[in-house]
């Protein structure tokens, strides 16, 4: 059996390049799927812990992550869309009509 | 035997579901006819919804449904929810917000189209927000966040053709996705060290010996990262201001009430029942001392709102940023816990419970009347609300009401729950929080006093202009107003309410 250890150290590296993507990139939909990146780094650790701890919570509960995800991509792609009716871009960068 | 103590046990959830029933009814009635479907029967419905809600609340809040004296909290569905004393009182809140901002958005949405999509996604969201009070599990708590949050995204960008509307959704919802991960994986931290999700039961396992007790306090942290998004707390504030400015102010009314309420419920509940300080604080390696934690985010959002409210020119982002310093006066009620503090941590707990139901009303308020000077087509700054109160008199008075409640000034109901906000936080030895909170309060009263200013004292630069008398934004206001004023003489049972059913979480 391979140590949990590892399934956190793997989920880790899949958050962090998550969390890279969204700083870097400024394009909607790539922000997007950097965030299903990051929700899926969670549903490594809930799978693999599941299996550690002999109960079925964990996988339970990624099936959720994984119905919430979708969920949310579809509020964000209508708003992604009203986006880029109003700005004739995905830029997250241009829309800065407030400032303080 | 009283009839709720024969009646199921599921019926202790009824809030909730009358909630999702009237956002169901409202969605069948616009599908049956989308195009004639009147404003007037939409908004009454979901304001009697709202209102049933919060009847059933109170009324089980009365009768001591899950309560010490009938036997303790009610849970259903394997432990998933919980209804006692807490998810009651903040049901309240959540409903008497939701029911002013129907009421208001009748107005509001006046000739535009999809009313029946925004009523019931305010419905929905109140759904949540009931939910997230309830939740007694890790995963209830982020399926209810996710189901407040998601319609919250779509009534912030409600207005499609407005480019601030536009920008304030998307904000909100970018920074909203990525807090949501990170609370996700907080989740699955504490899952991979305890090997539970119930709250109850994470407490229990925090003691088991594992290898992985570092990973625990990663944990809480990313779990915290995600309430401070929810309650526009340091360091996830961003969005705040900018979805509160361009969102409909109804919905800014909505989100910065009733919303931050149920990211306090949410936090109270999973911060004092599956992390007990005590226990986490003392894991070998992995201990978070998240009282300390709360207590630097409570003085650093308190000031960091006020100081910016302080340099606003335009009246919503100033409210928006005092939304933000008040998310850090109710913070004092997790940052002041300590680990033998007996009574006083139900106290300041109970505490910031209460300011959060007078914030409720008094924000709420605040932000209505802005929803009100934006039908009459006014601007948006401070000299745009000069001269208000010569043709509004009973508007700008309910207006000042709510300026000097939120400042925290004798004779509203913002004084009272300030006050035993800060003194439960000297009792409980916390002294330099509650002056660093009267500070600010004291500063907050430069930028409250300025809007009354403008109305009352200022001359209008060109003669003003006020069309319509809007009924039901009218009503609304008064409402908050007469509420904010109320909950001065009836603050004692508010605030015993609280403070004993705080008390019930240590």
């Amino acid at each position: 059996m391979v140590p949990p250890q590892y399934y956190l150290v793997l989920s880790a590296a899949i958050f962090c390049i998550g969390i890279f993507g969204l700083l870097t990139r400024r394009n909607a939909l790539l922000f997007l799927m950097s965030v299903e990146l990051m929700l899926n780094a969670a549903n490594i650790n809930l799978v693999a812990f599941s299996y550690y701890w002999g109960n079925v919570t964990g996988q339970t509960f990624g099936l959720f992550v994984l119905a919430l995800a979708a969920a949310e991509v579809a509020v964000g792609i209508g708003i992604i869309l009203t986006l880029y009716r109003n700005f004739d871009d995905v830029d997250v960068m241009n829309a800065t009509t407030m400032r303080w | 035997m009283t009839p709720l103590q024969t009646a199921p046990e599921w019926t202790a959830a009824a809030p909730a579901i009358i909630l999702a029933v009237t956002g169901l009814a409202l969605l069948l009635i616009d599908t049956i006819d989308p195009d004639t479907s009147s404003n007037g029967l939409l908004a009454g419905l979901s304001t009697l919804g709202s209102l049933a809600a919060g009847g059933v609340a109170g009324w089980f809040l009365t009768q001591g449904t899950g309560m010490e004296s009938s036997g303790g909290a009610i849970t259903l569905y394997g432990d998933a929810l919980v209804i006692d004393g807490m998810s009651l009182f903040f049901t309240l809140i959540f409903t008497s917000v939701a029911a002013m901002v129907s009421v208001a958005s009748y107005d509001y949405l006046a000739g535009r189209r999809y009313q029946g999509e925004f009523y019931s996604l305010v419905m929905f969201a109140a759904t949540g927000m009931t939910l997230m009070a309830m939740s007694n599990s890790l995963a209830t708590v982020f399926v209810s966040l996710e189901l407040a949050s998601l319609p919250s995204y779509a009534l912030v960008a409600f207005l499609k053709k407005n480019r601030g509307s536009i920008e304030a959704g998307l904000k909100y919802f970018l920074i909203g996705a990525l807090s949501s991960a990170v609370f996700a994986f907080g989740i699955s931290l504490v899952y991979a060290v305890t090997g539970t999700l119930l709250l109850p039961e994470i407490a229990a396992n925090l003691s088991v010996s594992s290898d992985l007790v570092g990973v625990l306090g990663l944990g809480v942290l990313m779990i915290a990262g995600g309430f401070a998004f929810k309650t526009a707390s340091v360091p996830f504030h961003f969005w705040a201001p900018e979805a509160y400015e361009g969102a409909p102010a109804p919905v800014s009314a909505f989100l910065s009430s009733a919303s931050k309420a149920a990211g306090f419920a949410v936090a109270f509940r999973v911060f004092t029942v599956a992390f007990p300080l005590g226990p986490v604080t003392s894991l070998n390696g992995g201990g978070v001392d998240w009282s300390l934690l709360f207590a630097v985010l409570a003085v650093v959002t308190m000031t960091l709102g006020n100081f910016a409210a302080a340099t606003q020119e335009n009246v919503k982002r100033m409210l928006a940023y005092s939304s933000i310093g008040h998310a850090g006066y109710a913070l004092i009620g997790l940052a002041a816990i300590t680990t033998d503090g007996g009574a006083a941590n139900g106290h300041v707990l109970g505490a910031s419970m209460a300011h959060l139901l007078v914030y409720g009303f008094m924000n709420t308020g605040a932000f209505l009347f802005i929803a009100m000077v934006e039908k009459w087509g006014l601007g948006r700054t401070f000299a745009d609300y000069n001269g208000i109160a010569s043709k509004a008199p009973i508007a700008a008075t309910a207006m000042t009401v709510f300026m000097f409640s939120l400042a925290g000034l004798p004779p509203f109901g913002g004084f009272l729950s300030k006050y035993f906000l800060f003194l439960s936080a000297i009792e409980s030895g916390f002294w330099w929080l509650a002056a660093v909170g009267a500070v600010n309060s004291a500063l907050s009263l430069f930028y409250y006093s300025r809007v009354v200013k403008a109305m009352w004292i200022e001359e209008p630069s060109e003669p003003l202009e006020i069309g319509s008398q809007p009924v039901g934004l009218y009503v609304a206001v008064i409402f908050a107003a007469v509420g904010t004023v109320l909950l001065l003489p009836g603050f004692r049972p508010v605030i015993e309410t609280a403070q004993t059913v705080a008390a019930a979480l240590f």
